[in-house]
């Protein structure tokens, strides 16, 4: 769906990943929420979740870029 | 609110700046002056007043600065240069008031010569912007601070800076050829390694430029800097790998540093309490393994012929000395993401693990490898007497970075990242942090080490300990410091450099 | 130190966790993407001043009369939030991120509820509020004439589907619309236009006139529910990010409203097979990435997947993350109350697309295009909406750009190409 919805905001309901850290998007890790009481967290749609990582991810190849033409993986050493 | 933040300097002398900087060039509104104040060191929010300068001025060429530092000399009236305003050792933060010198309206880049390898730029462009404009010339500018998309050419030399990347390239002291100083009595000068604005190397007069690096402005103001060229690489190299343990790690580390390869770009030790803490937030480091206690991390950049088989022979020491290879993906994403995960407030926890909003203090001590150790077991064990009795410190783990510049080997940017929850901050604990510090520097010193290798020890908690750690050296630097600002003009009280005007006994 | 009246408190302390998770790292990250801050310099108007202010209100150091100016100066594009390590590195884990547009959106509402108005944006909400309609410069603006670009298309009025035409669209820019419409039906696309649009509101909002935005938004939002309609294609991302954001705050989860952004739909089609792109377009271009869709929203593919499919065309890339500190300076007021600073910005705009050595900028928002065409007419390059662009690739026609279908000053490389 190209659209944008409403009703496809709400984020899943989190499972545990480990004290402290749970999952609702695949692969987003997220904090308990029970440790946000003192700061409240802010109401975030899916797709701003999704944006963030997205950003994220660009942002670390546009870092890499910036610095050199090209980034050695160590499949790249193989002789 | 008339009465809130008075400013404490004569209408004639606004009068007389606006006459030299242009009216938009001179602002007495108290949101220009309260937001040039602070920098991202912690900071007492309840005494931001007094910190306050009285007017902030916007100079956008050498004679405007050099008319306003003379000016500031004749009416004996403080001047705190400000480039970024991102440095973490309080340098552009007025002691005293005064005039706020902004230097970010000289941002120009002034030349490119690709063929004698130099660009010239005024202080306040930043690195990263600067790179952006140098990259279809096929070179780079590599002075890369873990401040680079925000810090700039001017407080990089006010500060003294150290690069990430400094094992291959050098630091702010190395990259920066010569340099246009308005000295504190408004004249100005050209310091270089002799008097060629693009030469690297001579041996005419006395090697001035190293004096002004690192000043935190109270010998002048940077307005504008001829830098290195260097060719932009061709290829990039990041490898993280894992320990059992941090003596393992340790060790680890310093065969990488030794293993003498050109392209070696820097070697960077994360010790146990680091892992914890990355453990909390860090995508990369989130699930994985409890048995894993430390990382070593590492970079290189060059030309492809000479990083690929460098990188290959780095991969092998950092196997045969116990390293577990983390992966392509957290290698290469957690080193672009290199600049970017220090400073984000909520990586604090308050005592009982509550998300709080903590400040960052980053301890950068410069101490040899051999006792790195030792040093990590005392730090921690006084950041958590603190914060047993404090409650609003956190220990966010240490780093140890090779520090040298052209060589990994030798000392390390060692650094202690210590959390502050600046919204609980009052008087008694700030006394509580600042002796905290103060515990630090000591281990410091007892270890042979610096009190900074890069940020700058102009802080309390730091600065009490300079004329130890310098002994009569700090005496040359006072009388630098009188012979050249016989005022006091230029950021007063910063390094105990009152002093410089006592009279003898 | 002055107390604090309460108005301020109130604000103070709902805003003061964001406040303090950018002012206790105060790395300004962000300053280097702030297209403001890019021209002008003054860290007064810098994201980290905008928070800082927060908490230098609740110590008294500064007043809202003091500050209120400042926050002019900013275009809302979302760079800042973006970049800032808060968001990009944590803002997922935490569910906490740095929120400058909201903060300059509320300090800017606070303002104007403590009587404190910037003179430009008053009358312009004004001006909004008496036609229904924003005052697009130079043109006369009149609810009975919002669908008059519309003349000759015969377009039907309601269904399942509307296209909502923003303002400036409606009544400067027509040929966007007119290619839209033209591209729709093309397209196989079935849509109306709504019985009676009205501004979306999300400018008044920007500007902090925040009954106004509402009162709008109720209109539109009935409008809508009296004519079945399901689904909204925004062609401005303006618009988007308004009925996407503003109209959810207001509405809340009876929001049942699909709003789709035209780019995202059109390369639907172009990949689909239902619109055919076989027109040559003889145009070296380069692209702009809009504020809103890019930072804000992360749509930034779409775009270009489209201009690819161009015939004819040599497309000039920059990268969208580069595209992060770019802006037109036209969006949050700023061209209302500061023109000059968005002449500034979509100089530098232009500066950098003529380095790419292109004579076509191509925009996906309409809004961004009238600076930037100005811009670009000092620099020879000229300023296109992107779905004009398709619509001659497709066949479909081309109006000449400007106000109300006649011609802009000194033709486009589009007359020319059609003479």
């Amino acid at each position: 769906m190209i659209g944008f919805l409403l009703s496809r905001q709400e984020p899943p309901e989190p499972r545990r990943i480990k004290h402290d850290v749970v999952m609702r998007f695949d692969h987003v890790y997220e904090v308990d929420p029970a440790l946000m009481r003192t700061i409240t967290q802010d109401d975030m749609p899916a797709w701003d979740t999704h944006r963030i990582v997205a950003h994220r991810w660009d942002h670390l190849d546009w870092m890499h870029d910036h610095w050199a033409d090209d980034v050695l993986s160590v499949e790249d050493l193989e002789e | 609110m008339t009465e809130v933040l008075p400013v404490g300097i004569a209408d004639h002398v606004i009068d007389e700046l606006r006459g030299i900087c242009g009216d938009d060039g001179v602002r007495v509104d108290r949101p220009a002056r309260v937001n040039r104040t602070r920098v991202p060191a912690p900071f007492r929010v309840h005494r931001w007043a007094e910190h306050v300068p009285d007017v902030v001025v916007l100079p956008r060429s050498t004679e405007q600065t050099a008319d306003v530092v003379r000016l500031a000399n004749r009416e004996r009236i403080p001047v705190v240069p400000r480039a970024a305003g991102t440095g973490l050792t309080d340098g552009a933060t007025p002691l005293r008031h005064g005039i706020l010198l902004d230097v970010k309206r000289m941002n120009q880049i002034r030349d490119i010569d690709l063929v004698d390898r130099t660009v010239t730029v005024g202080p306040g462009i930043s690195m990263l912007k600067l790179n952006e404009v140098l990259r279809p010339h096929g070179v780079i500018y590599p002075d890369d601070p873990a401040s680079y998309p925000c810090s700039m050419v001017g407080g990089r030399i006010g500060t003294g800076g150290w690069s990430l990347i400094g094992a291959r390239y050098g630091h702010t002291r190395d990259l920066v050829i010569s340099m246009t100083v308005v000295l504190p009595t408004g004249d100005v000068v050209q310091v270089g390694d002799g008097g060629g604005r693009k030469l690297r190397k001579a041996s005419t007069g006395f090697s001035l430029k190293q004096l002004f690096m690192g000043h935190e402005g109270t010998l002048g103001v940077v307005t504008e800097a001829t830098l290195e060229l260097v060719p932009r690489p061709e290829v990039e190299f990041a490898a993280f790998f894992g320990y059992p343990d941090y003596a393992t790690a340790y060790e680890s580390t310093g065969a990488l540093a030794k293993s003498g390869f050109a392209t070696l770009a820097g070697v960077v030790l994360f010790d146990e309490w680091k892992l914890a803490y990355l453990r909390r937030d860090d995508e990369a480091y989130v699930e994985q393994p409890e048995s894993l206690r430390a990382v070593v991390a590492l970079a290189a950049y060059g030309n492809r012929d000479e990083v690929t088989p460098a990188a290959r022979a780095l991969m092998r020491i950092g196997r045969e000395t116990g390293g577990d290879y983390l992966g392509d993906e957290v290698s290469q994403g957690d080193w672009a993401a290199r600049h970017d995960r220090y400073a984000i407030p909520l990586h604090g926890r308050a005592p009982d693990g509550q998300v709080v909003p903590m400040s960052w203090h980053c301890e950068d001590a410069a101490l040899n490898y051999s006792v790195l150790p030792q040093v990590r077991e005392e730090w921690h064990a006084i950041v958590a007497r603190y914060r047993e009795r404090y409650g609003i410190f956190d220990d966010w783990g240490m780093f140890a970075y090779t520090n040298g510049a052209y060589k990994p080997w030798g000392d390390y940017l060692v650094e202690i990242d210590v959390g502050i929850w600046e919204q609980q901050l009052d008087d008694e604990a700030w006394e509580g942090w600042v002796n905290c510090k103060r515990e630090i520097t000591e281990v410091t010193l007892k270890y042979g080490g610096s009190i900074s290798a890069c940020h700058g020890a102009s802080r309390e908690g730091d600065v009490e300990y300079v004329p130890t750690e310098l002994g009569g050296a700090f005496d040359v630097m006072k009388q630098i410091k009188r012979t050249l600002d016989p005022n006091n003009v230029m950021n007063p009280g910063k390094y105990l450099l009152d002093q410089a005007y006592e009279e003898a006994p | 130190m002055t107390d604090v009246d309460p108005a301020t408190q109130t604000f103070v302390e709902q805003w003061r966790d964001h406040a303090y998770s950018c002012f206790s790292s105060g790395h300004k990250f962000c300053r280097n993407v702030c297209p403001v801050m890019g021209v002008t310099q003054d860290e007064n108007h810098s994201p980290t001043a905008f928070h800082a202010n927060v908490v230098a209100m609740e110590q008294g150091l500064v007043s809202l009369e003091d500050v209120a100016r400042d926050y002019v100066h900013c275009t809302q594009c979302g760079a800042c939030e973006t970049r800032c390590p808060n968001t990009l590195m944590a803002g997922d884990f935490y569910r906490h991120r740095t929120r400058t547009v909201d903060l300059v959106k509320a300090m800017r509402a606070l303002a104007v509820d403590n009587g404190i108005e910037q003179p430009g944006w008053k009358r312009w909400v004004d001006e909004t509020v008496r036609v229904r309609s924003e005052p697009v410069l130079d043109v006369p603006v009149e609810q009975e004439r919002v669908a008059d670009w519309a003349d000759g298309l015969d377009l039907p009025i309601g269904g399942e589907t509307i296209l909502f035409v923003d303002c400036e669209a409606a009544f400067h820019r027509t040929s966007l619309p007119r290619a839209v419409a033209r591209i729709l039906r093309a397209g196989g696309v079935a849509f109306g236009l709504m019985r009676e649009q009205w501004c979306c509101g999300g400018p008044s909002r920007e500007m902090g006139y925040v009954d106004t935005a509402r009162e709008f938004a109720r209109h539109n939002l009935a409008d809508w529910r009296d004519g079945g309609v399901r689904r909204v294609i925004a062609l401005d991302p303006h618009d988007y990010v308004a009925f996407t954001e503003d109209y959810v705050e207001y509405f809340g989860d009876d929001y049942d409203i699909e709003v789709v952004f035209i780019t995202e739909l059109v390369a639907e089609l172009i990949r689909d097979g239902r619109l055919q792109l076989t027109n040559p377009v003889e145009a070296v271009a380069t692209y702009h990435d809009p504020c809103r869709l890019n930072k804000r929203r992360g749509i930034f593919e779409s775009p270009r997947e489209i201009l690819r499919a161009i015939p004819g065309l040599e497309f000039r890339d920059v990268d969208h993350v580069t595209q992060w500190s770019y802006c037109s300076g036209a969006g949050g007021g700023l061209a209302v109350e500061r023109p000059d600073l968005t002449a500034a910005i979509s100089g530098q705009r232009l500066d950098r697309a003529a380095a790419l050595e292109v004579d076509t900028l191509v925009s996906a928002c309409v809004w961004s295009e009238r600076p930037l065409s100005r811009a670009g007419t000092d620099r020879g390059i000229e300023v296109r909406d992107l779905m004009e662009l398709v619509a001659e690739a497709a066949g479909l026609g081309v109006d000449p750009p400007g106000t109300g279908g006649q011609p802009a000053a000194g033709g486009s490389a589009a007359d020319r190409r059609m003479a």
